[in-house]
This record gives structure tokens, C-alpha cells and sequence, in this order.
């Protein structure tokens, strides 16, 4: 492979969070809950950490944030900019590239065939 | 108020350089995280502690939390970030400053700095006339 991969192993969350929020705004819980549903909960994991990824997100200007106080709760929804558009569309790309790599080694398309019989 | 039972998270990610807009969002959204996983428990019928113990668990624990937050550099101040950068910039702010501190106490304070100059005035006008007069009074020829 030509290039190190450092959005595969760091960018999951990123992704997520990002597909989750093309189709409209969220805030937090609904992300989380809407990203439980469409992975089948295969993903596990602390619901607070999704917070980090959110600010991050918005730092980098990938999301846009915007208070809006429902029912006398106070919440903070966020959107995808273009610039988080474009940055969906790299990660998903990446993800697709990197997936596709690991599931041909799975399926023992590997250049070094079966290690047992190394 | 739900917020004080994240207030030992808030002070770990203050004292550990998270930008306080940050800091203060983070809190205000773990406590509304919290108040639904709550209220979605209490509505299926669970009982008060069972409902905050799930809402609890599901949210995961603070330094879990605050180890995620502290993995995104982005989030933390600049001095946090670059601290040599920062002091070099402080220290320059502070010797630009300082020359400008003594015409800064002078605007502020000019009715103060008038009337001691009118009050300065009128001693050495009042001294040096006296000296004058003693001056002619002695060189005075008898």
C-alpha cells in the first residue's frame, strides 16, 4: 500500500457522526441514538464521547453549531457545512478503499496465501 | 441542578487546558444527554435509581469523558497548546505595554494631575518671590 492510513483508524467516529447528520440537524442524543439504530448496535461504546468528535468537528469547521431551547430544555444542534460534505465524502471514499482491502484479505485474496501453510 | 454532578469533569478539563466555551458546552450537553437517557428509562418503566444508574452507565464515565476530549488538540487553548509561543507573545504584549502605562495613568487621572500641577505652580511662585524679595532685601544698599 502507498500511503499510511491514519482516517481509517481515527476517522470511524468522524464518519459517523458526519452521515448521521447529512440528512438533517441533530443534537447529541438523537446522533447517537440514530447511529445505534442504522449500525444494529454493533458499535459500542460511552454515549458522552460523542461530544469531543462533535466540538472537533465544528473547530474544523465541519459543523455547524446553534442553540435552540426546546420545551425549556436547552440544546445544541449541528449541522454538515460544505466543507464537512466534502469531508464525508473523503472519509466514506477511504473507508470504502480500506474495507475493500480488508475484506479481500479476509476472503483469502492475499499475497502471501494461508499463514498456516507458510 | 444535574449540572453540579459533572463539576469534578469540569474542573479536570479547566485545569487541563480545555478552551472554557468548550468546557462549558460539554457540560451543558452531558447534562441534557443525561436527562434523556433518564427519562427514556423512566418511561419504560424502570424505577428512579435504576433509571439513573442506566443513564449513568450508558453515558460512560467521566475520565473516559475527559481522556476523549483531551485526544482532540483542537480543543484545547492556544497557551495549552503552545506554551513557549504563548509566553514569548505575553512577554512582548508586556514590554509594549509598559511604556504606554505612564501616558495611560495621565488620561485617566488628569483633574488629579491638574490641580497638583496648579498646587506646584502657585508654591514656586509663591517661593521664588519670597527669594526674590529676599534677595533684593539683602543685596539692598543702606
Amino acid at each position: 500500500m502507498a500511503q499510511t492510513n491514519p482516517p481509517f483508524l481515527t476517522g470511524v467516529p468522524e464518519l459517523l457522526v458526519l452521515r448521521m447528520l447529512s440528512g438533517r440537524e441533530m443534537y447529541g442524543y438523537e446522533i447517537v441514538k440514530a447511529m445505534r439504530l442504522v449500525t444494529g448496535e454493533a458499535i459500542g461504546f460511552g454515549e458522552g464521547v460523542v461530544y469531543p468528535v462533535l466540538h472537533a468537528l465544528e473547530e474544523g469547521g465541519a459543523l455547524k453549531a446553534r442553540r435552540k431551547s426546546v420545551n425549556g430544555r436547552e440544546r445544541v444542534y449541528y449541522a454538515v457545512t460544505t466543507k464537512g460534505k466534502r469531508r464525508l465524502e473523503h472519509l466514506s471514499d477511504e473507508w470504502r478503499r480500506v474495507s475493500s482491502g480488508v475484506n479481500s484479505a479476509l476472503n483469502g485474496n492475499g499475497a502471501g496465501g494461508d499463514p498456516e501453510h507458510a | 441542578m444535574r449540572e453540579a454532578q459533572f463539576e469534578s469533569l469540569r474542573l479536570e478539563l479547566l485545569r487541563s487546558g480545555v478552551t472554557p466555551v468548550y468546557v462549558e458546552r460539554t457540560i451543558l450537553e452531558l447534562t441534557e444527554h443525561y436527562c434523556d437517557l433518564e427519562s427514556a428509562a423512566l418511561a419504560a418503566g424502570l424505577g428512579a435509581d435504576e433509571a439513573a444508574r442506566i443513564a449513568h452507565d450508558t453515558l460512560g464515565n467521566e475520565r473516559a469523558i475527559a481522556a476523549a476530549i483531551l485526544t482532540h488538540p483542537e480543543l484545547l487553548t492556544f497557551r495549552t497548546r503552545h506554551p513557549r509561543v504563548a509566553q514569548c507573545l505575553q512577554s512582548a504584549v508586556t514590554i509594549g505595554t509598559l511604556p504606554g502605562l505612564p501616558l495611560l495613568f495621565c488620561i485617566e487621572h488628569r483633574p488629579e494631575l491638574a490641580r497638583w500641577g496648579a498646587a506646584v505652580g502657585l508654591a514656586a511662585t509663591l517661593m521664588g518671590s519670597v527669594l526674590a524679595a529676599l534677595n533684593w532685601l539683602i543685596v539692598m544698599p543702606f
